[in-house]
């Protein structure tokens, strides 16, 4: 049975899997306009993680 | 032993500037990142930024100084080793080196010494301006540069007379083709340098437990950063690609490792290959299938140009721009994937408790540093047998000067780098294990310039604050 720690462990991998999948996107493979649009997805996606969930406050 | 003058001038331009990039590219980034951590002190008034502030200010005033330095010695290298490059290049490249000088470096200079020693003498709002000045001119200065060497790669606005260059349109040697492109691709590798950099030293505080409420700002504007700056970095990139396809194929087809005219359908992205320059074809390939089709032409069957569509003479040496460039897209697509992960473990709350994370943080830090010296070498590498793309070869622009000269010179070089990057690092080292120094909360300065010259002011900054803020 695999620990929480573990588990945490996947899901960030494929999570930065899916990422490495956005970034097809952003490099142009579907077109520019797919590009231009995946970019700004991805950085209001990012600005909105960063600002909904500051992590500083969590301790190790 | 003969040694070739035009091969010693090669390596000795190329170990100077490899030396010199590295610390402009950490200069930029860290100015920026600088300029954004003041004002959030002066908008929250909370010391953690001031403290950030202060402990990086030092690693880039050491940067700053040594990049200066280094940035120096290239332009006495253009006499040294490439005189006739400087003869014939000289009319379009000689201004915009002078217009470096007095915009960036003159606004560096003035605003540099507030910056580093003024936060006792001057107020704070002043002592932001001086260090958004600083940021200006670190942006000035590379797009002065960049303008030149933009020029280099895809030349415009001049035209050759008996062999002498003539401008004959200066805005097109400004923004010539390649520069609206290569100018933002290379601010953002500064700015994602800084990035990880700021990261990496603060995971690594959080894996040792010291410093934790600092390390976890850091780590945590780090990797925002790096994630917003490494899409947009992916982006460009991309631009750059297509614009080098169009002025200078010859260097994406080395890129990509491809010999014959057309590759098969589908084309494979090739990851690592041992090509055989001579005979014209790759020795070893190892690569994966389609995935060449779907990046290089976006489709799933369509043909990549190989190098055999240059003439054999005019062709760039393939292994040093394949390397190089797989060097900094892998370099990149970590970044990403980096990126991704600091997103889903900032989700989940895990961003400072993720061990292997904060790991690969630390082994990240130079990775902004190693992707964009193998962005300058594809750069660079690309671009030969010319030095001015289309006009002027590499061999045809070296110094008549003997070898040796060149060679001592080169070992000079060496010897006093090897001072230069041992005294930065023993002190950059001697910083990161002293850790940040706690700030006060509140600025220490009155803030109006005429505080800057009293002496009280300059000898005694606790002095001043303590019948401020008593």
């Amino acid at each position: 049975m695999k620990t929480s720690n573990e588990l945490h462990r996947v899901h960030a991998v494929t999570a930065a899997l899916l990422g490495v999948l956005f970034f097809f996107i952003i490099v142009g493979v579907f077109g520019l306009p797919f590009a231009i649009a995946g970019l700004v997805v991805f950085v209001l996606g990012a600005v909105v993680v960063c600002r909904v969930f500051p992590t500083e406050d969590a301790r190790l | 032993m003969k040694l070739d003058p035009s091969l010693l001038a090669r390596i000795q331009f190329a170990f100077t500037v490899s030396f010199h990039i590295i610390f402009p590219t950490m200069s930029i980034g860290l100015a920026s990142f600088l300029a954004v951590i003041e004002a959030l002190w002066l908008k929250t008034k909370n010391p953690i930024y001031l403290q950030i502030y202060r402990f990086w200010l030092n690693i880039f005033a050491m940067g700053f100084g040594i990049g200066v330095v280094t940035g120096i010695v290239l332009s006495f290298e253009f006499g040294l080793g490439f005189a006739r490059f400087a003869q014939m290049a000289g009319p379009a490249i000689g201004p915009l080196i002078a217009l470096e000088v007095l915009t960036a470096f003159f606004l560096e200079a003035g605003f540099l010494g507030i910056m580093l020693f003024g936060f006792n003498r001057v107020g704070p709002k002043l002592h932001f301006f001086a260090t958004c000045m600083v940021a200006l001119g670190t942006l000035l200065s590379a797009s002065w540069i960049l303008s030149a060497n933009s020029w280099m790669q895809t030349p415009a606005g001049v035209a050759i007379h008996d062999g002498q260059l003539t401008v004959v349109n200066w805005r097109h040697v400004l923004m010539n083709p390649s520069w609206p492109y290569r100018l933002p691709h290379m601010l953002t590798a500064a700015y994602l340098t800084a990035s990880f950099m700021v990261a990496g030293i603060g995971a690594w505080y959080l894996l040792r437990g010291e410093h934790q409420d600092f390390a976890r700002k850091t780590v945590a504007l780090g990797t925002a950063f790096a994630t917003v700056l490494i899409a947009g970095q992916v982006f460009i990139g991309d631009i750059v690609y297509g614009t080098m396809l169009k002025y200078q194929p010859s260097k994406m087809q080395a890129a990509e490792g491809f010999w014959e005219k057309q590759s098969q359908s589908p084309a494979p992205y090739y990851w690592f290959i041992v090509p055989d320059q001579k005979d014209q074809r790759n020795r070893f390939a190892l690569g994966t299938p389609v995935l060449g089709s779907i990046w290089l032409t976006h489709s799933l069957t369509g043909r990549v140009e190989g190098l055999k569509n240059t003439p054999r003479e005019l062709q760039p040496r393939m292994a040093l721009v394949f390397f190089a460039f797989r060097i900094m897209y892998c370099l990149a697509m970590l970044m990403f994937a980096i990126g991704v992960a600091s997103l889903w473990l900032r989700f989940r709350g895990m961003l400072f408790n993720s061990r292997w994370f904060l790991w690969t943080l630390v082994f990240m830090t130079p990775s902004g540093i190693i992707a964009t010296l193998a962005g300058w070498y594809v750069a660079e590498t690309g671009r030969q047998p010319w030095v001015i793309y289309g006009i002027l070869r590499t061999a045809d622009a070296v110094s008549p000067v003997p070898s040796q000269a060149l060679l001592s010179t080169l070992i000079a070089f060496v010897c006093v780098y090897a001072v230069f990057i041992t005294s930065f690092l023993v002190f950059t080292f001697r910083i990161i294990r002293q850790g940040p120094v706690e700030a006060p909360v509140y600025p220490e300065a009155s803030g109006s310039i005429k505080n800057a010259f009293r002496p009280h002011v300059l000898d005694s900054p606790k002095r001043l604050a303590d019948s401020q803020f008593s």
